[in-house]
């Protein structure tokens, strides 16, 4: 096996780390494994399916993709990171309230998703919003409690036709 | 009544289970760790179909790091598995029949070395013919996959006698349906702890903990007893997670090493190696007389169950059942046969052969309205099976007017209004808002009767526990898991329905063999009834100790007395203080050495007649769709969904809608874009790259669901299951408002834009663009 003495420094959840891993780990494996931040899950590792995604300096990313060193010196949000202190965030409340999640296993992805849509872009038309959130895949809520959270939280999207 | 927060709003809770998901805390099987862990591969074949000469491990074993490595040799009891009949082995060791079969595991300190590991084991292997086709799987010198041949089960279904002499009109066409994969998002996996006093922790994703139990007894030969399984919160399953599928390997290895194993299987070993829906080919000849009854119908099932058998009868009984769909025919003549190949294994899968059936049969129903010249929802009518009539295999049913509600009830939706201003069949566009002028719309609709329970002659056991524990608390125990159906939620508001209690008077305990009574698998819909069924018996005995004991210690007579929130109230009084709470109970039980609770045990209701499989209960939905058909890609749009679900009261209005929008979501990949393809017997589509399942995008923009609640005076069945219902009847919705949109009949799913775009006439698309 390689050896590696690469220390990757960021900023994870608001807190400095340094880990020495190798270069091109995947963040995904470093926040699950490394680190036990479970909350962000796996599941294609190829970019496709939206479980892994994290923020990188507030922007969502798969951390399937991102590979240590692309991380160094950034800001790393993962789902643990998303509600401060003990109150939910508004996104999390709305898809608690309108059903969207059943097995809960794309949810962590899909709230940071969400999240960051949210602060972005806080009145997205529904073409927007779409663009924004078809790199999630859910597999059980056929996107619908989603759709009412998404409207919920205060993103002003239009479903009709 | 249409299914919504405002409509619901009482009953409209958030799920226990949900803080914990939202905030990532919740820890699935697969994200468990354990100090000292290893990780736990397994090594598949490199052929579909192959003898193995050898396989030579020795290398792998000298890695270092490598801790264990096993094969067949090293499994001490049955090396065989398969929840209806052991069938598949665990590692094989003389032939490999599919490309998903295992040959070797590797316990090692890391999982790269594990998968290096797997790269070192030597195996020589000499390739056969593959047997690709079930069309010929049959044919004569053909070579046998098992034994027994190449034939794992026909089914035969005969009313009345085979004759279309009498019919105005004939439809035969064949129907073609995919190779459709589960794709929960969590792939298979866990962690394997044997303990230090000689017992097995199994932390694995399954669908049914006891069963898992079981079958690992036999593969380890070990008392059963001497196994634990948990079995919840998984991150999806749908049928999927059934059957075993790396518990064997984990288990194998935790107990060669003496450590934890951790196992999560790649999304590319999770498609080659996991169950997927049976690929049907379904041909139907059905004929009508002048009016249009429907006369004869003759069905020839034809399912590719792939290498092992796993569910694959139970599927195909399943399918013969709901071959004539929600109608009734005198003459019928269904015949199935479910064949091996080397393809991927097929078992269970939400809808379990229904939709495949349904489809067909709901196309048919299409064609023959066109022939006649009729309406095809007027036709459904005049066909549907009224109260009274027996089940599809003659046998004696619970009688609803399920069917004809649904059938009603679709008629005042405002999709319907839209239907109904359209040509009936004439591939017509509606007049639409804004639409491209190479974009064409249409409507359609299906209706679906589905069986709920394991049917007659299958083992259908169930029960469910209720204490009081020391802290006061009502617990509900079952065996049944959670993997995102809801159950947490449904058992909540049943047991504050039955208790008038508050959710923090409840604690719920499923999932895990050591805590919870066998209750049976989580499967064919069945939990939510099977839960409420267990209620009703276990709620006399356990108020009547628990108003006894409040009864004695605050003097009051037990008459006037109820439980409600926080304790026993005299009744009228339930909004005030708790004239005992029921930590004072608990406290009095304690003393007095006598526990609080009930148990009981039954089994699902099942037809007295009938043959096997044979249904009991049976549920019923319509579904109508608006498409839109791109002309120039042949793209097809989902634009709206109506449902309408007869399953008798619902429990769970969130979970409910939930199972029918999420189910019908699964149906839209079936019906557009998802076919798990194989080549030569191996899989041309490893994930979710060319797999592609519904996102964002593709989901229609509006989802109805209307709930028919009522069921006849005296049912004393109470709520049916939901959890397949809205899975199956879409497919053949979508395909009806294709036709209605382009005039173009599909009977291959997922349907092909390719065929679309081809089935167009050049000049008429030039007129659309004009
Ligand atoms: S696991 Fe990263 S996108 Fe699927
Ligand atoms: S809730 Fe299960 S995948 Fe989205």
């Amino acid at each position: 096996m390689i050896n590696t003495t690469y220390v990757l420094k960021c900023a994870i959840n608001g807190k400095a780390v340094a880990i020495p891993v190798p270069a091109s780990k995947r963040m995904s494996d470093i926040l699950r494994d490394d680190l036990l931040l479970t909350g962000t899950k796996v599941s294609c590792e190829i970019g496709r399916c939206g479980a892994c995604m994290v923020l990188l300096d507030g922007k969502p990313v798969n951390s399937c993709l991102l590979m240590a060193y692309q991380a160094a010196g950034r800001e790393v949000t993962t789902i643990e990171g998303i509600s401060a202190g003990e109150d939910l965030h508004p996104v999390q409340q709305a898809m608690l309230e309108e059903g969207g999640l059943q097995c809960g296993y794309c949810t962590a992805g899909m709230v940071v998703t969400l999240t960051a849509l949210w602060e972005i872009n806080p009145a997205p038309t529904r073409a927007e919003a779409e663009q924004a959130l078809c790199g999630n895949i859910c597999r059980c809520t056929g996107y619908e409690g989603i759709f009412r959270a998404v409207e919920r939280c205060g993103l002003s999207i239009k479903r009709e036709g | 009544m249409l299914l919504n927060r405002e409509t619901y709003a009482k009953k409209w809770i958030i799920r226990p289970d949900g803080e914990e998901k939202v905030t990532g805390k919740l820890r699935y099987l697969t994200d468990l760790t354990a100090p000292g862990m290893l990780y736990g591969k397994v090594l598949r074949s490199r052929y579909p179909h192959a003898w193995i000469l050898s396989i030579d491990t020795t290398k792998a074993r000298q890695l270092p790091g490598v801790r264990a490595v096993v094969t067949a040799k090293d499994v001490p009891g049955m090396n065989l598995f398969g929840i209806a009949f052991p069938h598949q082995p665990v590692l094989c060791h003389d032939r490999v029949r599919y490309i998903g079969d295992a040959l070797a595991a590797v316990a090692a300190d890391t999982e790269e070395l594990a998968e290096y590991a797997l790269s070192l084991i030597e195996v020589v292997y000499e390739p056969l013919p593959v047997v690709d086709d079930p069309e010929t799987a049959l044919d004569e010198g053909v070579m046998k996959l098992h034994p027994e041949g190449n034939l794992l089960h026909r089914t035969s279904l005969q009313q009345g006698e085979m004759s279309f002499a009498g019919c105005a009109h004939i439809v035969e066409e064949t129907y073609h349906t995919p190779r459709q994969m589960h794709t929960y998002m969590e792939t298979e996996g866990g962690l394997f702890i044997p303990e230090a006093d000689g017992r097995l922790t199994v932390y694995s994703p399954t669908q049914h903990g006891y069963k898992d139990r079981m079958q690992l007894a036999r593969i380890l030969a070990m008392a059963e007893e001497q196994i634990r399984v948990i079995s919840s919160p998984i991150g999806g399953s749908f049928g999927g997670k059934d059957e075993l599928n790396v518990q064997p390997f984990g288990a194998l290895l935790a107990l060669q090493t003496g450590s934890p194993i951790k196992m999560h299987n790649s999304r590319k070993e999770s498609v080659i190696a996991g169950i997927k829906r049976h690929p049907m080919r379904i041909r139907m000849k059905t004929g009508v007389d002048e009016a249009g009854h429907m006369v004869a119908h003759q069905v020839r099932i034809l399912a590719d169950t792939g290498a092992y058998a796993t569910l694959g009868c139970e599927v195909l009984n399943f399918a013969t059942e709901h071959a004539i769909g929600p109608y009734t025919i005198p003459n019928i003549d269904v015949e199935g046969t479910s064949v091996y190949t080397n393809n991927g294994v097929s078992g269970e899968f939400r809808g379990f052969g229904g939709n495949q059936v349904i489809f067909a049969v709901e196309s048919q129903i299409e064609r023959l309205a066109e022939k006649l010249g009729m309406d095809a929802w007027e036709l459904r009518k005049l066909n549907l099976r009224a109260p009274g009539d027996p089940g599809p295999m003659g046998q004696k049913i619970v009688q609803t007017e399920g069917a004809s509600q649904v059938w009603s009830k679709m008629m005042e939706s405002a999709l319907w209004a839209k239907r109904a201003k359209l040509q009936p069949g004439s591939g017509q566009s509606p007049p639409s808002e804004s639409q491209d002028p190479w974009t064409r719309r249409g409507i359609g609709a299906a209706m679906v009767m589905h069986g709920a329970g394991l049917g007659l002659g299958i083992p259908d056991h169930s029960g469910g526990r209720l204490e009081l524990t020391p802290e006061g608390k009502i617990q509900a125990s079952f065996g049944f898991e959670e993997f995102g159906q809801g159950l947490y939620a449904a058992l909540t508001l049943m047991l504050q329905d039955v208790f008038g209690c508050a959710t923090d008077d409840i604690v719920i305990v499923i999932g895990d063999t050591d805590r919870v009574p066998s209750s049976g698998s989580s499967t064919a819909s069945r939990a939510t009834t099977m839960m409420w069924r267990a209620l009703q018996r276990l709620r006399p005995p356990f108020v009547h100790t628990l108003l006894q004991l409040a009864s004695e210690w605050a003097g009051i007579a037990a008459a006037e007395l109820a439980t409600g929130a926080g304790g026993i109230h005299r009744i009228g009084d339930e909004a005030g203080t708790p004239v005992v709470t029921y930590a004072q109970l608990a406290e009095a039980a304690e003393a007095a050495a006598k526990p609080i609770l009930a148990h009981t045990e039954f089994d699902y209701p099942t037809t007295p007649e009938g043959l096997v499989g044979a249904h009991y209960l049976y549920s019923y939905a319509a579904v109508a769709v608006e498409v839109e058909v791109n002309m120039l890609t042949g793209r097809v749009k989902v634009i709206q969904t109506d449902h309408v679900i007869a399953a008798g009261p619902v429990i769970n209005p969130m979970g409910f809608l939930g199972q029918i929008e999420g189910g019908s979501g699964m149906a839209l990949g079936f019906t557009l874009t998802e076919d798990a393809v194989m080549k030569e017997s191996a899989y041309l589509r490893h994930n979710l790259d060319t797999y592609l399942v519904p996102t964002f995008k593709d989901s229609p923009h509006i989802i109805r669901v209307e709930a028919i609640e009522e069921l006849p005076v005296g049912d004393t069945f109470g709520p049916r299951g939901v959890g397949e219902i809205g899975s199956v009847g879409l497919a053949p919705a979508i395909t009806a408002a294709v036709r209605q949109a382009t005039g173009i009949w599909v009977s291959r799913l997922p349907l092909s834009p390719e065929d679309i775009v081809q089935s167009i006439d050049w000049l008429e698309r030039v007129e659309a663009i004009d």
